[in-house]
């Protein structure tokens, strides 16, 4: 290679390092700035002294803990999110299976009917929904928070691609052996799901954990609200702005413990998949 | 005479081993679909031809949608939603993309950009739209560097001009790295011969970006301003938490108005209106994705 030419590519490799650089820079500062406000109960003043160490204190940490709403309300996100998930991955997975192994008929039918209700924005069926959740009392309790979100068709159909790709043979040796419909399903099939349970788990998860409309509508006291819809109602009420980043930055250490633990499993399904 | 048989094949179809199990697998899911999902969905749109109160409710025909029509704020809302989608969608695509061909350079650290990149994607709304009014406030950190680059400050989100383009710049900082990892894949599935084959060729950059990269990423660039596109349409959590639809519904999207009339009007009738109008946008983005894919596959 030339000398020029040599340049010329390190120049570029520059180029690029620096690009990245500032993008890093602009991406993480907010995360930054929420944490450093969390850290200075009496305000960061000039923005240029953001990291100056002076008037650093776990004060705000203690006043929103102090406050038994939060933690009523992170337990109900947790709630919200675990039950879904669990509700999610078990019901997908058995109509994926069938979907994927059985014969029977309306089956082409019942699968696109569920693929079809992904074109329908969820802001069509918010009133009916609320208007059913109130015939039977579900307005402001768990089931009423948590049922009408199991029903994903996204779920269903990862999961019939994946356990179409597990062979028939294990499930015949299942059933020449003498195990029943449950058993294959639930010995055979359910171990082999491993990478996909993790992809859609994380998913389900973040999307709960992160909803917001729907816990608003439904959620409408401080016993079944969850963090989002509270952490919104702080704002509104101009809660010191230190006290508010505090609960975000709570707010985010599950959902940062997930993507540290699972990112792999998912940054993999948007890139086949463009799962979202 | 043909029919005794075909029926009874029907019923041993119906009734096989395999085809109960079959059933009895899809059932739970089937059950949640038809009540949760599919019936809301019908009775949304039943909804938006009813009048509907507590204690009394009849079908009033088209009036909800004549009564939408003639509402001023209504065609504001869809000129907001409109204007939002036009200035969030091209910039989330073109931040997406120039981030997209920087994480694929070989660099060092390239999964640790590629994760930092991504980092804001996993964030709630709620979160994003906080920490970003302090960005934007009066002292924040946007306008302090305006300040010191002699440039005009003010609080962003309290002038109509200027809100949309600022929650527009959140969703961009929230959403890129989903668009930027799709895309991503799409610049891994282009070969390496053919790059190597317009190097011998004497190719520049440049060149090589506008007649390979670009053509072969079109699809996948489709998917993702279609995606970005009705995701834009739905917008709300921000809204809500950022500017509650002010300064003087200056950001006041259709899916705030579809809230203020069902939860605070409690009109459901025109909320479910709304909706319809709602639906049919996002049908037809859907629609010409699927005439897009098909012209492509012929």
């Amino acid at each position: 290679m030339t000398m020029e030419a040599t340049r010329s590519v390190n120049l570029r490799s520059a180029g690029t390092y620096v690009a990245l650089i500032l993008a890093a820079i602009c991406t993480v500062f907010p995360f930054l700035l929420m944490v450093v406000v969390s850290l200075k109960p009496r305000g960061i003043g000039n923005i240029f002294q953001m990291l100056n160490l002076d008037g650093i204190s776990l004060a705000s940490y203690d006043k929103i803990l102090g406050s038994a709403d939060v933690w009523t309300w992170t337990f109900n996100s947790l709630v919200y999110s675990v039950v879904s998930v669990v509700l999610v991955l078990l019901f997908s997975s058995m109509a994926g299976y069938a979907f994927a192994k059985k014969r029977f008929p309306g089956k082409e039918a019942m699968f696109w009917t569920f693929l079809a209700m992904l074109m329908v924005p969820t802001q069509v069926t918010l009133i009916p929904l609320f208007i059913l959740l109130s015939w039977f009392n579900g307005i402001d309790t768990y089931w009423g928070l948590i049922i009408p979100t199991v029903a994903n068709a996204q779920s269903i159909f990862l999961m019939r691609q994946f356990i179409a790709g597990i062979p028939d043979e294990l499930i015949e040796a299942a059933r020449i052996d003498g195990a029943g419909e449950w058993r294959i399903f639930w010995q055979i099939i359910l171990p082999q799901t491993g990478p996909i349970m993790a992809t859609m788990g994380t998913f389900v998860f973040l999307w709960h954990w992160n909803d917001f409309l729907w816990p608003l509508l439904v959620a409408q006291s401080d016993a079944t609200r969850t963090l989002t819809v509270g952490l919104a109602s702080l704002q509104s009420e101009q809660v010191n702005t230190s006290e508010i980043m505090a609960g975000t930055t709570l707010s985010f250490v599950p959902t940062f413990i997930v993507f540290l633990l699972l990112q792999r499993f998912f940054v993999r399904s948007i890139m086949t998949s463009g799962l979202k | 005479m043909e029919a005794e048989p075909r029926l009874a094949a029907v019923l041993r179809a119906l009734t096989s081993r395999e085809a109960r199990a079959g059933y009895a697998f899809v059932l739970p899911a089937l059950v949640l679909f038809i009540i949760f999902r599919i019936g809301p969905t019908l009775a949304g749109l039943v909804l938006s031809f009813m009048e509907y109160r507590i204690g009394r409710s009849n079908f009033v025909g088209l009036q909800n949608f004549n009564r939408l029509f003639a509402d001023p704020i209504f065609w504001e809302s869809l000129r907001v939603t409109l204007t939002y989608v036009v200035i969030s969608v091209p910039l989330t695509t073109v931040v997406a993309l120039m981030m997209a061909l920087l994480v694929n350079q070989p660099v060092r650290w390239q999964s640790f950009f590629r994760s930092a990149f991504f980092l804001p994607y996993v964030t709630s709304l709620i979160m994003a739209g906080i920490i970003w009014v302090a960005i934007y406030g009066p002292s924040g950190p946007i306008n302090a560097i305006f300040a010191l680059l002699g440039l005009p400050t003010a609080n962003w989100l309290e002038q109509p001009g200027s809100v949309l383009p600022a929650i527009a710049v959140m969703s961009v900082w929230k959403n890129f790295g989903y668009s930027m990892m799709v895309l991503l894949s799409g610049l891994l599935a282009i070969p390496g011969e053919y790059y190597e084959a317009a190097e011998i060729d004497g190719a520049s950059s440049w060149r090589k970006f506008t007649s390979i990269t670009l053509p072969l990423l079109k699809p996948t660039l489709f998917f993702v301003v279609v995606i970005e596109t009705i995701g834009a349409f739905q917008v709300f959590d921000a809204v809500y938490v950022m500017t509650n639809g002010g300064p003087v519904r200056a950001s006041y999207t259709l899916v705030y108005m579809l809230y203020d009339q069902g939860f605070k009007f409690f009109n459901f009738g025109a909320a479910s209106a709304v909706g319809v109008v709602l639906f049919v946008i996002i049908l037809l983005i859907s629609l010409v994705q699927r005439r897009f894919l098909s012209e492509r596959a012929s």
